[in-house]
């Protein structure tokens, strides 16, 4: 086999802001073997170059950015990029999955990784140029939004092609939900990484490259890519999702009753209409964007028409954005949520988490836990549209009120002194907007996912078919694939996670990758075999999925995870659902977790992995650390 | 516009409201012609600006007569009578005066090679980027030719007006209509 990488850029770029060091590695083929890239590639380095015990906001912690093999050739789905570091808002592991056009723009310029370690003395930005690295003062947009540190920096380097990973006056301000845009409107939202990007004074990284990558088997690939085409064209899915992105899912929830309506008190709504993306669709879109390369342009481009906020534009929003700013806080006016996502873009924050501290601080202010005297005089009521753009703000800024809220749920919840069972979150990251009592394998996930509660680490999207059948062939349980089933959701949620650790390394869309099935683990091995040209089977390709989340597990296990961490908001756990499809529902946890662990080859008491899995995952090493951290492996 | 009716002339065309900013047709143009993928080598270019939701598809207009053309000291581009405007290598060195005489920036100069990289029509074969394209923003022109009336013969002025604009609007589609 000759040296040359098919599908890679070949190169890691290490940046060290404290000695003002740069350097290219090469990355060798075992890593790649093994890791594949993105998620794979971050993790396994964080594991060794971020110790147990470094302090999030330190220098010592790094941020990496990781894209992957199927990214910028011509695949119509690669476009996605990792950012991992350690969480400032969780303490444990941080990364956010990314879209875009930055990923593919890096590559281009050579780099599968970029690494960047220590602390600049002043606010910088780096640009990145093919081989150029620059380190360029950022002084003069300090403190700008989004939108117009995209806009300068833009002009300073005279460039429309670059693309800019950017943070916002929240990051700046240390909010611990912070995060990092690229370009304008799509963020590594979750656990808190602006905040690191901001702690070692980067405002933002513009990259552009002029290089290119190659595939192994051109002349099979070229087939290959259009057979990929017409599955994704011809799939039932295609319409929908293009003409409304994730935001159709806004009405299916509130068809199936799993809605987060008053923080998680509702789980249906009656305007759901209203606020959902059918409504944007036909009211308020004007065009479709999409990721670099994707067939399935599933972003939405929108303009209010007409009143109060009549003139505003932005791309957007998903699901997620549109339920935190509309169901979940109890608003079901569609033109402010608008503006309040565009005005938490625009300073940089995670909306998921951002609707948490407000819908939480809501409950509380309902339930007269929460005056008016410790809000700085804001009316929490729900669905007070005038007071949560005002918070917002305060957030950002951490002025009054803000400022407790600005350290996440978890930690709002202990400074206050209260409402600490009503704060909805999973090792300290807010939950989604989904209610896991009519999610039963969704609910799992959240409660064992590496970075805590999140849907993207598992995404068993196949229990919402509700075929028996599906799950009895799969899994050998027909509840497997049941929404509100319980039996065989341990299994279902491990090969998930697999699954989903293989697609965020490759950085291919998880939409259309796993939710439209177009990339099974099997056409995982075949595209490998094509694009890098190595010879795996779908067990080999499963393995590295494997091999990712022992990883993982292994990471948070050394900074002091345990099963009594693998749990949900005790309201999941004792009260069941009131009204609609999932009425009376709790979810059945603890039954679920013992066959998850088994399912993993976990010790089902503590939930560290055992010394027989991380050996047969060629992880020797991973358990040794473990050891030398007096960590009991069985 | 009518320099472009000329028989076998065909150019692609645009539609920039159905233009998403997928880019797929700049690395499918790179890989036709270079036989790798990058977004550099793409005789198309979408320009964006993801602030404002701008995707934009520039490529060759196949002017008539092409300021390109006329602007190489050394002849190293020649127009066909398709239209087409073809680089001959070895008469290049890479001076650049093409891509400054180009009014669209449609023309650039490869990295390395420093060789003007100008759309060819992928030379007989459906264009590649019209191929790729998932939303039809770009099209081959003219793709059909209709005559549906006169102008002259119009009886009513909205119809006439909309007509006229409708024109301009099947234009974007590939569709000429006389």
């Amino acid at each position: 086999m000759s040296d040359k990488l098919y599908g890679y850029a070949g190169k890691v770029l290490r940046i060290n802001l404290s000695i003002q060091e740069i350097k290219k590695e090469s990355i060798s083929k075992e890593f790649i073997y093994g890791y594949l890239g993105g998620r794979g590639f971050n993790v396994r380095r964080l594991y060794y170059e971020v110790p147990k015990g470094v302090k999030p906001l330190s220098p010592k912690n790094k941020l990496m950015f990781a894209t992957g093999p199927l990214v910028g050739i011509g695949l119509p789905l690669g476009a996605r990029l990792n950012v991992t570091a350690k969480s400032p808002l969780t303490g444990i592991l941080g990364d956010s999955n990314v879209g875009g056009h930055f990923a593919a723009e890096m590559k281009y310029a050579g780099f599968d990784q970029i690494i960047i370690e220590g602390r600049s003395k002043k606010p910088i930005y780096i640009y990145i140029h093919d081989e150029d690295v620059e380190i360029i003062d950022a002084e003069g947009i300090w403190g700008l939004p989004i939108s117009k540190a995209y806009d300068a920096i833009r002009r300073e380097l005279r460039d429309w092609r670059i693309q800019v990973a950017i943070i916002g006056p929240a990051a700046e301000n240390l909010v611990l939900f912070s995060s990092i845009f690229f370009n304008v409107y799509r963020p590594a939202a979750r656990t808190g990484l602006g905040a690191v990007m901001a702690s070692k004074m980067i405002k933002a990284i513009a990259i552009r490259g002029d290089g290119y990558i190659e595939v192994a088997k051109p002349n099979e690939f070229e087939r290959f890519v259009e057979e990929m085409e017409e599955a994704i064209y011809s799939h039932e899915q295609y319409w929908p999702r293009r003409i409304m992105g994730t935001s159709r899912i806004l009405l299916a929830a509130n068809r199936l009753g799993f809605l987060p309506a008053k923080h998680f008190t509702e789980a249906v709504v009656e305007y759901a209409y209203k606020v959902s993306g059918e409504r944007l669709a036909i009211e308020y879109n004007v065009k479709n964007r999409a990721c670099f390369s994707c067939i399935l342009p599933c972003s939405r481009f929108y303009v209010i028409r007409a009143g109060k906020f009549a003139g505003i534009y932005g791309e957007g929003p998903e699901y997620e954005a549109l339920a935190g700013m509309t169901v979940r806080i109890g608003n079901d006016d569609l033109d402010y949520a608008l503006k309040a996502i565009n005005l938490a873009n625009d300073l940089g924050m995670d909306i998921i988490s951002l609707s948490e501290v407000i819908a939480w601080a809501m409950e509380l202010y309902d339930r007269g836990l929460l005056n008016k005297e410790e809000t700085n005089g804001l009316d929490l009521r729900w669905g007070n549209m005038e007071t949560v753009l005002e918070l917002i703000e305060m957030i950002a800024y951490r002025k009054g009120f803000g400022d407790i809220l600005a350290d996440g749920v978890a930690k709002a919840a202990k400074k206050l002194g209260k409402g600490l069972e009503l704060a909805f979150h999973v090792k300290g990251l807010e939950m989604i907007q989904a209610d896991p009592r009519g999610l039963k394998g969704y609910g799992l996930g959240f409660a064992v996912a590496s970075r805590g509660a999140d849907h993207l680490r598992s995404e068993p999207f196949i229990e919402l078919s509700d075929d028996p059948e599906i799950g009895r062939k799969l899994f050998g349980e027909p509840e497997a694939t049941l929404r509100l089933g319980v039996r065989g959701k341990g299994k279902l949620v491990a090969y998930y996670e697999n699954w989903c650790a293989l697609i965020d390394s490759l950085e291919v869309c998880k939409n259309i990758a796993e939710n439209m099935e177009i990339l099974p683990p099997d056409k995982i091995a075949e595209t490998l075999r094509i694009v890098i040209g190595i010879k795996m089977d779908i067990n080999d390709v499963m393995k590295i999925g494997e091999r990712i989340v022992n990883i993982e597990r292994a990471y948070i296990v050394r900074e002091g995870i345990r099963r009594t961490n693998d749990t949900l908001p005790k309201r999941f756990l004792k009260e069941p659902i009131q009204k609609g499809p999932s009425a009376g529902h709790i979810i059945e946890l603890e039954q679920m977790l013992n066959e998850y662990y088994k399912a993993r080859g976990w010790d089902p008491e503590t939930g560290i992995p055992t010394i027989e899995k991380l050996k047969e995952l060629n992880l020797d090493d991973i358990a040794k650390d473990l050891i030398s951290h007096h960590i009991k492996l069985r | 516009m009518g320099r472009y009716n000329a028989p076998m002339v065909r150019r692609i065309i645009v539609d920039p409201s159905k233009c998403v900013g997928c880019r797929y047709c700049e690395l499918w143009c790179s890989y036709k012609h270079e036989g790798v993928f990058s977004v550099t080598l793409s005789r198309i270019i979408i320009v964006k600006d993801d602030r404002i939701g701008l995707d934009y598809p520039i490529v060759c207009r196949m002017c008539n007569p092409a300021p390109c053309v006329k602007s190489c000291p050394n002849d190293a581009l020649i127009q066909g009578k398709d239209g087409i405007i073809r680089v001959i290598d070895v008469k290049c060195t890479g001076c650049g005066l093409c891509v400054r005489a180009c009014q669209y920036g449609a023309i650039r100069l490869s990295p390395k090679l420093k060789k003007p990289l100008v759309c060819d029509l992928c030379d007989g074969d459906e264009p590649i980027c019209v191929k790729k394209c998932p939303t039809n923003a770009l099209r081959l022109y003219p793709l059909a030719e209709e005559d549906l009336c006169e102008n002259g013969k119009v009886f009513d002025k909205a119809y006439r007006c909309a007509l006229r604009e409708y024109k301009d609007l099947m234009k974007r589609w590939g569709i000429h209509v006389r």
